[in-house]
């Protein structure tokens, strides 16, 4: 905690010109962060992950004045989309190249206009107070009403070159306008061995018949620790396909909601968790149904090898008096090593009667039927397993309608995929 | 082709096969009938080599080569092949892609070049013709969504796709009404020639009407107690299999 201090008093300091509202605001999150202190295994939550590691790393944030070169090829760049690119926490404007629709307004403009946004709720996720106590690379981008923007926008948060271990806190507002339509890809890689830690929150806002495609990739090097809040908000009618798929880091924690606030708002959330050596994957999920007519589809999927461990916490609310609810929910999970280790908890809360609503959990190994079955033609044992494990992970990536996020998603699970099985 | 010697063998110490003496040439379709858990299915299971069965004693040899040691891929590359009586689905497997995967890897174990995909469509698309397929099939997941009747089927389509130089059909007739019974035994038939052979395992005689074994072999308690040709399976038909137990 002492070390959060510092850097927090560090971080004011070093912004001693900043608004005095949004000053008020970083004091106060950070109040509330070390009132609740870090999760341990008391909270019910929190309670299948360490995050000791964390506590204890001692890690710093990183200076604008300090980013040295940037790589001439940005890692994971995907194929005809715009990019903003963000290293190290430092938002590149000149490497960036965006639609005229869209508007990145520097952070401090977009919370003096949308305090809202910013305000500590009644979480108790004492990382989402630490995130607004120092976010570093607030960035909201905003479609305005009735746009549509066909090319995937990606917005590469990369962590590179460090000698310290850094941490950021990037936090992100999404606003889609009435009637708008657009794909946005989040993608955090890091490119560097040294331990780091990023904690960052997503607040995704669709206005009325909006839609929006919301691509997470999440590919942070393995050394590091991966901490997120990605709330999603939806108004009437409006339509979103969110697709997140996660390899990277050490410890990844992941907290989604999903928040259907008015009439016919439909969402798919699909996940695909690949894990290895000694990581640890950690999604909560939480789904609600606040109004009538609304949609909600979940499909989480794990797959895990060596020692690795996963969780998944689901939850679905239905609340009282609304109608025409459909949701269901889904946790699948392949073991790939007998050391490996998967929670699973769906759970639903009704308190409505016109629902229909199910949940599943399932999770198993290689089928040894399968397996023989397509060794009997003449398909080698490992190229056998790897047709069985791409084809668990199939429909998820399958949900990606546009083919060159597709295309970047199958290549990296299956080279994720030929690594992991050489140990198996 | 394949020579059976005095095979016992079994699962989790039980001995299921009792000595069986088999052997079957060039061009020969070959039927083993008997009831269930007399040791049908485990013959067909160890020679294609699942894991699991254990062999205590005697030889299994194909082409001169004991395949025993064999891993159940490499069987497949020799020639081996099995319509499994029970095919088994594999999600997110498209049936196309695993078709044209089992074939480039038995052309490659050949030396020959893999085949393009264009190609292959080609290719497919007169072998589901043999089988009165639809094309529909292919674009699905393997033997995912697939009646009772289709999985056999694309257990054929398979076959004649690899076109191995051993074929052993489990129970290929279970499960299948007359129509597709009549499909899957001319796709059998129209396959046979002087150098492919084929062991036939079933319940029946149904099968074997169309097909035409030209041995008969009855297997009860791990042996092979009587062999014969066509009338042999006549006889069981009528008779059932109570008069050749001892």
């Amino acid at each position: 905690m002492k070390q959060f201090q510092k850097e927090f008093d560090a971080f004011l300091e070093h912004f001693s010109e900043e608004n005095p509202a949004l000053r008020d605001l970083r004091l106060k999150a950070f109040n509330k962060f070390k009132e609740i202190g870090f999760p341990n295994k008391k909270w019910e939550e929190w309670q299948f992950t360490d995050f000791s590691l964390i506590k204890n790393s001692n890690f710093r944030l990183s200076w604008n004045s300090e980013l040295s070169t940037i790589p001439k090829n940005i890692p994971g760049r995907i194929q005809n989309t715009y990019l903003i690119l963000i290293v190290n926490g430092h938002y590149q404007p000149r490497l960036s190249h965006l639609p005229n629709e869209v508007s990145v307004e520097e952070g401090i403009k977009y919370f003096k206009s949308n305090p809202e946004v910013y305000s500590i709720d009644n979480s108790s996720n004492p990382f989402l107070s630490l995130n607004t106590s120092m976010m570093n690379s607030a960035l909201p981008i905003y479609i305005k009403n009735n746009i549509i923007i066909e090319k995937p926008l990606q917005v590469i948060h990369l962590t590179t070159d460090l000698s310290d271990k850094l941490m950021n806190h990037p936090r992100f507002n999404f606003h889609i306008g009435e009637n708008s339509e657009a794909t946005i890809i989040e993608h955090y890689i890091g490119s560097t061995s040294t331990s780091y830690f990023t904690n960052t929150v997503s607040k995704i806002n669709l206005e009325k018949n909006a839609r929006l495609n919301h691509i997470r990739l999440q590919e942070e090097d393995r050394a590091s620790n991966h901490i997120a809040d990605t709330s999603y908000t939806l108004d009437r009618e409006s339509q979103l396909e969110a697709t997140s798929i996660s390899s990277g880091s050490k410890l990844f924690r992941h907290n989604i909601k999903l928040s259907l606030n008015n009439e016919g708002a439909s969402a798919r959330i699909n996940g695909l968790s690949l894990t290895m050596k000694n990581q640890h994957h950690d999604q909560h999920i939480v789904v609600d149904h606040a109004s009538d007519s609304c949609q909600s589809h979940q499909l989480f999927k794990y797959i895990l090898s060596d020692r690795s461990s996963g969780v998944f916490n689901g939850k679905v609310i239905v609340r009282e008096k609304t109608k025409q609810t459909n949701a269901d929910q889904s946790n699948k999970n392949l073991l790939l090593s007998p050391n490996a280790l998967m929670n699973s908890n769906p759970q639903l809360e009704i308190y409505a009667d016109d629902v229909k609503c199910s949940h599943g959990s399932t999770t198993g190994q290689i089928d040894s039927e399968a397996l023989f079955y397509l060794r009997s033609r003449g398909i080698s044992k490992q190229k056998a397993m790897e047709l069985i494990v791409s084809g668990f992970a199939k429909d998820i990536i399958d949900h990606i309608k546009n083919i060159d996020i597709k295309s970047y998603v199958s290549n990296h699970a299956f080279t994720w995929l030929e690594g992991s099985m050489k140990n198996v | 082709m394949l020579e059976i010697k005095n095979l016992h063998a079994g699962v989790d110490g039980k001995e299921i096969l009792k000595g069986i003496d088999l052997t079957i040439k060039p061009g020969e379709l070959h039927a083993i009938m008997g009831r269930n858990g007399s040791g049908k299915s485990t013959l067909a299971n160890i020679i294609t080599g699942r894991e699991n069965y254990e062999v205590t004693s005697g030889t299994i040899e194909f082409n001169g080569e004991n395949i025993l040691d064999m891993l159940p891929e490499v069987r497949a590359l020799e020639g081996i092949f099995m319509s499994f009586q029970y095919p088994v689905v594999i999600p997110g497997v498209n049936n196309t892609y695993f078709l044209r995967a089992a074939l480039n890897s038995k052309l490659k174990h050949r030396g020959l070049k893999e085949v393009n995909a264009a190609d292959f469509m080609r290719l497919i698309r007169e072998k589901l013709k043999l089988v009165e397929m639809d094309e529909k099939y292919l674009s699905r997941a393997v033997n995912d969504g697939f009646s009772g009747g289709e999985k056999k089927k694309n257990e054929i389509l398979q076959m004649l796709t690899l076109e191995p130089q051993l074929s052993i059909l489990d129970e290929t007739d279970s499960g299948l009404d007359i129509d597709a019974l009549k499909i899957v035994a001319q796709g059998v038939n129209n396959f046979r020639n002087s150098e492919r052979s084929f062991l036939a395992i079933t319940h029946y005689q149904r099968l074997l009407d169309h097909m035409k074994p030209d041995f008969i072999h009855v297997l009860i308690d791990g042996k092979i107690v009587k062999s014969g040709g066509m009338s042999l399976a006549h006889e069981l038909e009528q008779k059932g299999y109570s008069w050749l137990e001892a």
